[in-house]
């Protein structure tokens, strides 16, 4: 079932005078259970076609649609019922006076329920006396770990991740991951992962979307995409992960 | 180890502080003499143990008044930093959290009132306002409010953008809870220690208002007009300019001290 659907969306900035156009002509489907990746270079518009997804940014053209209803101009205060955004760097998503469990009870719109924050914190590997601590005194892992679990406790259906690991070392990168695998089997998460790592998409992704300069270069299923790309970029890009890798 | 240093120094400067405040809220107690009985008898008497800091030209008690006066410029001053400092805040933080025309029209405001030396608007609009504490009071409030309200904005301008805001309004909160619960408390320490470093020159601004007979009133007692009073005859009778004095620059210090000290602990 499609729990998310964006048909032409497009988006401009004018920047010193200067029309740029940031996404040209996008459509794209998430089904419930999966995970799309989103892919490219720096600029390439994969965060702004998140913001226009959470309502961030509003499109300049195209449609919405999160369960069959279009939800076109709805801002974040209002998407938020339906899907939560994890910030590339965890530590400045909390805000730095409040305790982690203010910050992380928020999300609940005014429903407080221990059991469940308790249960949640498990799942994503999270002693929950890590609670009552301040964003400066965990670590980077930690804090993006309570971003997980805070969009988990708000009850929304779709995690729209952009570039969560990044800020990341290596072993925590894989603990981040281990985690939205684990979610992703027990069922628990329709996610849209942004990421330039094109190794981490294949791991954890389904489908994947191949962007460059705001347009889509090309999408398909992730495994198909990345081991037989068609399109030169994709190509590129497959070919540079793998000598980063070795 | 260098903010403990400044934390040790912290202490010790509001101790002295409060002591002051609570020396001047406490004057009743602490004065020997009322400071607005006159004595024919005691006029111009040079400090001794009945008269501590002497008398002045109608045989008034200066240490009784200087901690009347006291009470009267440190309440003024308080009081006007914290009224400046609430409407300051309050216009910077939706200034800056909404932005648009309101923003682009009080901040023209701002810059327009920024424009004059405050103490030559103050002149002027206590001139209006035929003088008066209340008069002193807004003159010098009409330009104070400038400075909390320019930082609050810029303050609450980097912070709107923050990850933790858009977090917020992904959890559905209102523009009201945000400022309150996420901006304020966010902007709070530079912008009360700006309030810290402004008493010192409110402080001025007072006793100088005062001083040009725009401030208090004699008889009321306050540092400034007290010197304003004395210096007529300060050749025959120096201490009556030089106590008002010596406790206008002395709180002044004090004040100044604890919030360039509180800066610096910011910025340790």
């Amino acid at each position: 079932m499609t729990i998310l659907e964006g048909k032409n969306l497009s988006k401009k900035f004018i920047d010193k005078d200067k029309e740029i156009a940031a996404l040209s002509d996008i459509s794209f489907t998430l089904e419930e259970g999966e995970i799309l990746g989103i892919v490219g270079e720096s600029g390439s518009g994969k965060s702004t076609l998140l913001k226009v997804i959470s309502g961030l940014v509003v499109p300049d053209e195209g449609q919405l649609i999160f369960k069959g209803n279009e939800y076109n101009g709805q801002k974040a205060r209002d998407t938020g019922r339906f899907l939560q955004y994890i910030f590339q760097n965890p530590l400045s998503s909390f805000d730095p006076r409040l305790s982690m469990e203010k910050s992380v009870l928020e999300s609940g719109r005014g429903k407080k329920d221990l059991v469940r924050l308790y249960g949640i914190l498990e799942e994503v590997g999270l002693n929950k006396e890590l609670l009552q601590r301040k964003p400066s005194e965990l670590s980077g892992g930690q804090c993006q770990r309570m971003s997980i679990a805070r969009a988990l406790y708000s009850g929304a259906d779709i995690l729209l991740c952009d570039e969560i690991t990044s800020a990341l070392d290596v072993s925590t990168q894989a603990q981040i991951t281990k985690i939205l695998h684990n979610l992703k089997d027990n069922g628990k998460l329709s996610a849209i992962f942004v990421s330039h790592d094109i190794a981490l998409v294949r791991m954890l992704c389904d489908r994947v979307i191949v962007m460059k300069d705001g347009k889509c270069v090309e999408q398909g299923i992730c495994e198909d995409l990345i081991s037989n790309p068609h399109e030169e970029y994709t190509k590129k890009l497959v070919e540079s992960a793998v000598r980063q890798s070795i | 180890m260098k903010k403990k240093k400044i934390k040790a120094k912290i202490i010790v400067v509001s101790a002295i502080a409060i002591m002051l405040i609570l020396v001047t809220v406490f004057a009743d107690f602490f004065a020997p003499n009322d400071p607005y009985t006159t004595s024919a008898s005691s006029i111009r008497l040079a400090p001794c143990l009945k008269y501590p800091f002497g008398t002045d030209n109608l045989g008034r008690c200066v240490l009784s008044r200087v901690l009347y006066g006291g009470r009267t410029t440190i309440a003024a001053t308080f009081a006007l930093v914290f009224i400046s400092f609430a409407i300051g805040a309050i216009v910077g933080m939706l200034c800056g959290y909404y932005g648009g025309i309101f923003d682009k029209l009080l901040m023209r405001i701002a810059d327009i009132l920024l424009a004059f030396p405050q103490m030559v608007v103050a002149i002027v609009v206590a001139g209006i306002l035929n003088g008066g504490l209340g008069g002193a009071m807004i003159a010098l409030g009409i330009t104070m409010w400038v400075s909390f309200a320019r930082l609050s904005r810029s303050h609450t301008y980097s912070l709107k953008n923050q990850d933790f805001i858009k977090a917020a309004l992904f959890a559905g909160k209102s523009d009201l809870y945000i400022i309150a619960v996420h901006i304020f408390p966010n902007i709070l320490p530079p912008v009360l220690t700006n309030a810290l470093t402004q008493i010192g020159t409110t402080m001025i601004g007072l006793s100088g208002l005062s001083f040009l007979g725009l401030g208090v009133v004699p008889p009321a007692a306050e540092w400034g007009s007290m010197i304003s009073e004395a210096r007529a005859y300060i050749q025959i009778a120096p201490w009556a300019v030089l106590y008002p004095a010596l406790a206008t620059v002395f709180t002044i210090i004090v004040f100044n001290y604890l919030g360039d000290v509180v800066m610096d602990y910011r910025e340790a």
